[in-house]
């Protein structure tokens, strides 16, 4: 809760460093704000408080959100560069601004206790990631991009609200709790059962699925994780992912858990919808980067899974998963910008698999840590993906999500396949990528995460314990 | 003199509800059928100003002042989304003179 | 008191009223005014210049910014209404409150004016 107000305030300090004729800064501030934020957040665990008349809530699982979101920031902070290098075009301290902005949103959106903080959370987090997705000014394809992301996400807030406002009607309440409390003692028949409840319940879980990119509310996320600067898209397809999936879990467990066998079937479906629409079609993808957006979806589908299930274990299943996930992430992303700038096709940045050809001949860090985010995400024992995957299985298997569990283990296989594509250009292909060089903290950042990855693949009990 | 709530209640509650249903289905439409970026724009308006509208309905109805709120906040962030969007939208027509979304085929939709 | 649907009639006449007044007046000018073309007569104005091109110019985008730090800065003044309706109530508490949301407004305008943004002639 601390680190809210921190972060904003952090936030205003960096537009104003801007001014300050000096770059270099920057980064390392921003780093510098993100670990203060950091550690006010874990000076919070376990104390349970409500802050501004239960708007808020800090509690332990509010304290692992904000954690897994502040980790993926600072990986994407560490990672980031480039803004910098054409002075006329540019505004670094502004990009760095509004990404701590956008954290605020973030973290508003996991620890909302009332429907009202839940809407300006998303919305300082999708405006933040509009302006960042339309960030390269002069590049049509961002331009698009952010274009599509913002019409997308508008529409999508539109129904969300439409939704907040049915259901108030209904229950009178819109803090989690108050209609949690009216939703059971509907179950219980002690007041009236109204229609605006259900529409209500089922706007809310549109307009969050279409912010997590689920099937079928997905056809934005291919579009805007290509158009936008690939740093944002790191930042878009980790932190934005966690925190939807953190408000939706919430929404559900707590307000909405009385009519569990309401909305389980639309999930269930969509869930299997998303999972295999997402990996068939990442199969056919040339880009890295459009097959990762792909990827991201699929994710979303292995999440929803969990969030369907609605098991005791179903926050720690999320947690474990989101940070397996968002450091692989990163990492890809990370190694794709490298190889991507040093290989450019009709003087644009190569980002198709291409690209990667021959990378382990000159590069072996780039191509080892490469290899392990791919193998992470398909979910290959020994590596953090693994375990993520297991535990989300488990959670659906304990409800018997069965056709659910069969169609993500087959989508896994094909995931293998796609996910292979890098590693095999880089390991087998013949090619002729010169030596790359990396800036220290850009190494240590990619050295951390593959290690991070392959300790939680060896030992998941180190994070999985406290989640 | 009546008071404002007293004076919403004398239209039953329904008739805000269909009301509104029929405003945000409009918008809805014209999102899903316009093609220029503006009037998109205007339509996903439409469909705030609908949540607005039944939000301070049932505000009023259940004599509870979140909802007139709620509302408030709505309106603050439509104005911060509204400044973005035309932000974009400006930043679009520097680059190609249109905002026709049928030009942006740049990427597949 | 209690309103029928009926009751609204009288509101619908009038809507009645009104569309046909405009229909009425719109037809009637049509039919009863003379028409007579000549190139002088529907040229432009005696007094004005020939046009020249679309009168949809794009305008500098100096309007634009300054239109949109209206609007944001504008809309802001809505969270003051409930303050100022219950200032007595609220009392200091809500008095800091709104301090500090007036002080992050400023730092924002500052920030605005610092980057230039409000700076007619450049």
């Amino acid at each position: 809760m601390n680190s809210i107000i921190a972060l904003s305030l952090f936030g205003i300090a960096n537009l104003f460093l801007g001014f300050l004729n000096n770059r270099k800064i920057l980064m390392p501030a921003t780093l510098a704000f993100i670990l203060f934020a950091l550690g006010l957040n874990l000076a919070d665990w376990n104390t349970e408080v409500l802050w501004f008349n239960n708007m808020l809530r800090t509690n332990n699982l509010s304290v692992n959100f904000t954690t897994v979101i502040l980790v993926a920031t600072l990986l994407v902070v560490a990672i980031s560069r480039g803004f910098g290098d054409d002075e006329e075009h540019s505004h670094p301290a502004e990009y760095y601004a509004i990404m701590l902005f956008s954290v605020v949103g973030a973290i508003m959106m996991v620890t909302f206790e009332n429907l009202l903080m839940l809407f300006i959370g998303l919305e300082i987090l999708s405006v933040s990631m509009y302006v960042l997705t339309g960030s390269d000014k002069r590049n049509l394809r961002s331009n698009e991009a952010a274009l599509k992301y913002f019409l997308m996400g508008a529409f999508a807030t539109g129904i969300l609200l439409f939704g907040v406002a049915l259901v108030y009607g209904a229950t009178g309440s819109f803090s989690i709790y108050g209609i949690g409390n009216f939703v059971t003692e509907n179950r219980m028949g002690q007041s009236e059962i109204t229609p605006m409840l259900y529409v209500g319940i089922l706007l809310i879980i549109i307009g969050l699925l279409f912010k997590v990119s689920a099937a079928p509310f997905h056809f934005w996320t291919p579009d805007v994780y290509e158009g936008a600067p690939t740093i944002f898209t790191a930042f878009m397809s980790t932190v934005v992912k966690t925190a939807g999936f953190a408000a939706l879990y919430r929404l559900l467990s707590v307000s909405f858990v009385g009519e569990y066998g309401k909305w389980v079937y639309l999930l269930y479906f969509l869930c299997a919808a998303t999972l295999i629409i997402a990996n068939i079609t990442a199969v056919y993808q040339q880009s890295f980067k459009r097959m990762m957006a792909f990827s991201s979806i699929s994710h979303a589908g292995y999440l929803l899974m969990t969030v369907t299930s609605n098991q005791a274990t179903t926050q720690s299943s999320i947690l474990f998963y989101s940070l397996a996930y968002s450091i692989a992430t990163v990492t890809a992303f990370a190694v794709m910008i490298l190889v991507s700038e040093n290989k450019t096709s009709n003087g644009k940045p190569d980002e198709s698999f291409d690209a990667f050809k021959g990378l382990a001949k000159n590069n072996p860090l780039l191509a080892f840590a490469l290899a392990v985010s791919m193998l992470s995400l398909a979910g290959i024992p020994l590596t953090a993906g693994f375990w993520g995957k297991f535990f989300i299985f488990s959670d659906a298997f304990k409800r018997g999500l069965i056709l659910d569990l069969i169609v993500a283990v087959l989508m896994s296989a094909v995931g293998v396949y796609y996910y292979f594509k890098p590693i095999i250009a880089s390991y087998m292909k013949e090619g002729n990528i010169q030596e790359i060089t990396i800036k220290p903290i850009y190494k240590l950042t990619l050295i951390i995460t593959t290690i991070l990855t392959i300790l939680l693949g060896l030992m998941p009990d180190l994070v999985k314990s406290i989640f | 003199m009546q008071q404002i709530p007293d004076v919403i209640r004398q239209i039953p509650l329904n008739y805000y509800v269909f009301f509104s249903a029929a405003l945000f289905c409009i918008g809805v439409t014209g999102v899903l059928t316009r093609r220029n970026a503006i009037i998109i724009f205007m339509s996903v308006e439409l469909m705030l100003n609908a949540v607005n509208l039944l939000l301070a309905a049932f505000s009023s109805y259940k004599a509870d002042p979140a909802g007139q709120i709620f509302v408030f906040f709505i309106m603050a962030v439509a104005a911060a989304e509204v400044a973005v969007g035309l932000a974009i939208i400006v930043m679009i027509y520097r680059n190609i003179q249109t905002i026709d979304t049928g030009i942006l085929n740049k990427l597949k939709w | 008191m209690n309103y029928q649907p009926s009751d609204y009639l009288p509101i619908l006449v009038q809507l009645g009223a009104a569309i046909a007044f405009i229909v009425a007046t719109m037809l009637a000018t049509h039919w009863l005014g003379p028409k007579r073309h000549s190139k002088l007569k529907d040229d432009v104005f005696e007094c004005g210049i020939e046009s020249i091109g679309d009168a949809r110019t794009p305008i500098s985008v100096k309007y634009f910014l300054v239109a949109i730090l209206f609007v944001l800065f504008d809309v802001e003044i809505i969270f003051m209404y409930p303050w100022a309706v219950n200032f007595k109530a609220l009392g200091w508490d809500g008095f800091m409150e709104m301090i500090v949301f007036m002080g992050l407004l400023l730092l924002g305008f500052i920030y605005v004016i610092k980057k230039g943004v409000l700076k007619w002639e450049k």
